[in-house]
């Protein structure tokens, strides 16, 4: 497919810890469309932020490294490209925006100043345009009295207000690709759906491409297209929003949705995954996912399950469909 | 004007850099044209001076709301107002008071060892009409305020040529030493790695040298002159300030918005610049001021030994003088010595009045 503006094969990013290698991302592939959006879910650890980082290489090094796959922007190997050119198109051509907003804004510098900043960095501009840029986008994303709110400080801001502002930098120049790590995890529900508004927009509006990063698969209901299910830093399954939602094959998918309120199902208990999430520094032999799984076969501790085409985009990684 | 106003960053670092400039041109003239039109540590001076005016008093002076909040909370430590009360007086006594006092290094043997106004003393005076030694009841005068040392020299005099001198000393020093320490912390922590240890190691050893032997070793080597006993103070007080800056920048380069600014495509130097030093400049602020008190001591104890400049009065040097006619004339010795007490404590009490006044958590 052409229109695909972010492809990732194979990733592996490893982190070398004290204690053995965790292999957070094990041999990761997706691709991302032009003005589609696309959600990784799955619990913490098992990889989402560090998949995301990678894409930008932004894992710290060391103690973690990529140590093989590709990740094509346009058809352009991020992972081979100079720094020089990494730094163009951070920010500039695929934004990120991340998990905290409380911490993500430096606190000795203006709100203004820190939206102009990156204005100021790709797009060349002075200081006055590059304010009044700054200006637009956070009226854009709904900040109220943005002239005024410029001058203030990240500790004047609310959580929510703060979450804006990394968007509106993020915005900035209008990038392809935006990652979103998390977005609204720090925010309360009324702000959380503001925010996923937001995105909605952009998306629509400006035909952007996002990867939208979250444990919530409530989240991802109202704004994917496509889901990745990820699990022990592999992927689970994967299929589009309706798939995934309509029918999930992956028993770690079926999980997930036991462990979230459904009012029209009538179900007052939530069920939820036994187990924990295996260390992925010795991770279980075969499927990773198979000692806290319901439909446990011999095979499964054996075998590392290849992936399944059910039909379309719908594919699963478990032997119950081999 | 705008236009480079706005590349440089604003009218302040236009005027800035206009500053330098003027300075670079004195220099020049100096040089190629006139001769001695300042002396090279008072180039030094000028250019510290600029600097504290641009990035330190201007700043102050824009953010007025902020400058009161820093103000309200130093305030309410007593000492610390103390401290600075004393400091802006050491300040002004340093810079006009060279011009209202006697020349520091007149000798005059028929006004030595003058008490200071207000005491007496019994010495024997040599009497020139009958050319014979006589002990005679001698009172501090008018004339010398402070009294006189063994050679004549007015103690008031000498101690307002050594506030100037300790203050050189002891900003300038600590200067050059918070710059480089600044420097090695900041690069060890954002680089980490390999860098990180080079460095701190290279911080270690510095530290394991014995700093005083080595201040007199370098003295021993480049002779006694106050701008090497300025630089030798500096290269080798970094470390503690490396240190600090290190562990501060450290868990900054694990919060969010420096890996915000990198994921935007910030380069690394703007990341060290614009996000990391200007988070640990409040403690870089305390620790200067921490560490000038010492280095004015330090620079004493070097001049008490007799290593400082000879060609310049010192506390240090007066003090020096005075433990020869301790038993005689007890000023000499004492009146540097209560100078320097009072400034070390002043920038102690001002240091930590300003560290609470820059921790949002000390509740004042």
């Amino acid at each position: 497919m052409n229109n695909t503006v972010l492809e990732v094969k194979h990733l592996k990013t490893y982190f070398f810890t004290r204690s053995g290698v965790v292999k957070a991302v094990d041999g990761i592939s997706f691709g991302l469309r032009k003005g589609e959006s696309l959600c990784l879910v799955g619990e913490s650890g098992c990889g989402k932020t560090a998949t995301a980082l990678s894409i930008l290489r932004l894992i710290d090094s060391p103690p973690g490294r990529i140590i093989g796959g590709e990740i094509l922007y346009h058809g352009e190997d991020l992972l081979r490209c100079s720094s020089e050119r990494l730094r163009q198109i951070r920010g500039n051509r695929i934004a990120m925006i991340f998990q905290d907003p409380q911490t993500s804004l430096n606190p000795v510098f203006t709100i203004g100043d820190q939206v102009a900043e990156q204005i100021k960095l790709h797009l060349r501009l002075k200081h006055k345009p590059a304010m009044e840029r700054a200006l637009y986008l956070m009226e854009q994303v709904g900040i109220p009295q943005a002239r005024e709110r410029m001058k203030d400080y990240p500790h004047q801001f609310s959580g929510g207000m703060k979450q804006r502002v990394m968007i509106a930098a993020a915005l900035s120049c209008e990038p392809e690709i935006l990652i979103a790590d998390e977005p609204t995890t720090a925010l309360d529900t009324t702000i959380k759906a503001q925010i996923l508004d937001i995105f909605r927009d952009l998306k629509q509006e400006r035909n952007m491409s996002i990867l939208f990063i979250t444990h919530d698969l409530g989240t991802v209901a109202g704004i994917a297209d496509r889901i990745i299910v990820m699990y022990g830093g592999r992927v689970a399954e994967a299929g589009t929003a309706l798939d995934i939602f309509d029918q999930p094959k992956h028993p770690y998918t079926h999980g997930l949705f036991n462990c979230l309120p459904n009012i029209s199902a009538g179900r007052n208990r939530l069920t939820p995954i036994p187990g924990m999430i295996p260390s992925l520094i010795d991770p279980p032999e075969g499927c990773i996912f198979n000692p806290r799984c319901e439909h446990r076969m011999p095979i499964c501790s054996e075998e590392r399950p290849k992936e399944v085409v059910l039909s379309g985009e719908h594919f699963v990684a478990c032997h119950l469909y081999s | 004007m705008k236009k480079i106003s706005s590349k440089v960053g604003g009218l302040k670092n236009l005027m800035f850099i206009g500053a330098l400039l003027v300075l670079g041109l004195i220099l020049l003239l100096d040089i190629y044209l006139v001769d001695k039109i300042l002396a090279p540590l008072e180039y030094f001076y000028l250019f510290f001076a600029i600097l504290v005016i641009f990035y330190g008093l201007y700043p102050l002076y824009v953010n007025r709301r902020l400058t009161k909040y820093y103000w309200e909370r130093t305030k309410r430590h007593r000492l610390a107002v103390f401290g600075l009360s004393f400091i802006a007086f050491l300040i002004a006594v340093a810079i006009i008071g060279p011009f209202l006092t006697q020349d520091p290094t007149k000798v005059n043997f028929e006004e030595k060892n003058l008490p200071p106004l207000g005491f007496s003393i019994q010495q024997s005076v040599y009497d020139l009409k009958t050319g014979e030694f006589v002990t005679r009841e001698t009172p501090g005068t008018w004339k010398h305020l402070l009294g006189t040392d063994d050679k004549g020299r007015d103690m008031l005099a000498m101690l307002v040529s050594g506030a100037r001198v300790s203050l050189q000393v002891g900003l300038l020093a600590t200067f050059i030493a918070i710059l480089i320490g600044t420097i090695m912390g900041v690069l060890s922590a954002y680089l980490g790695g390999w860098a990180d240890m080079g460095l701190m190691r290279f911080t270690d050893i510095m530290m394991t040298f014995p700093f005083f032997l080595l201040l007199v070793f370098i003295i021993f080597i480049f002779g006694p002159s106050l701008a090497f006993i300025i630089l030798a103070i500096g290269l080798t007080g970094w470390t503690g300030t490396a240190r600090l800056v290190r562990s501060e920048a450290l868990s900054l380069r694990t919060r969010e918005f420096i890996m915000a600014s990198k994921s935007l495509g910030a380069s690394d130097a703007r990341i060290i610049f614009r996000h990391l030093i200007p988070n640990v400049l409040s403690s870089i602020i305390v620790i200067a001021t921490l560490s000038i008190p010492a280095v004015i001591l330090a620079e004493a104890a070097l001049s008490f030994i007799g290593l400082g400049d000879p060609t310049v009065t010192s506390w240090g040097v007066v003090l020096h003088a005075g433990q020869r006619t301790l038993d005689i004339a007890w000023w000499v010795a004492v009146e540097p010595g209560i100078m320097l007490f009072l400034t070390v404590l002043a920038f102690n009490f001002l240091g930590d009045g300003i560290r609470d006044a820059f921790d949002p958590r000390s509740q004042l």
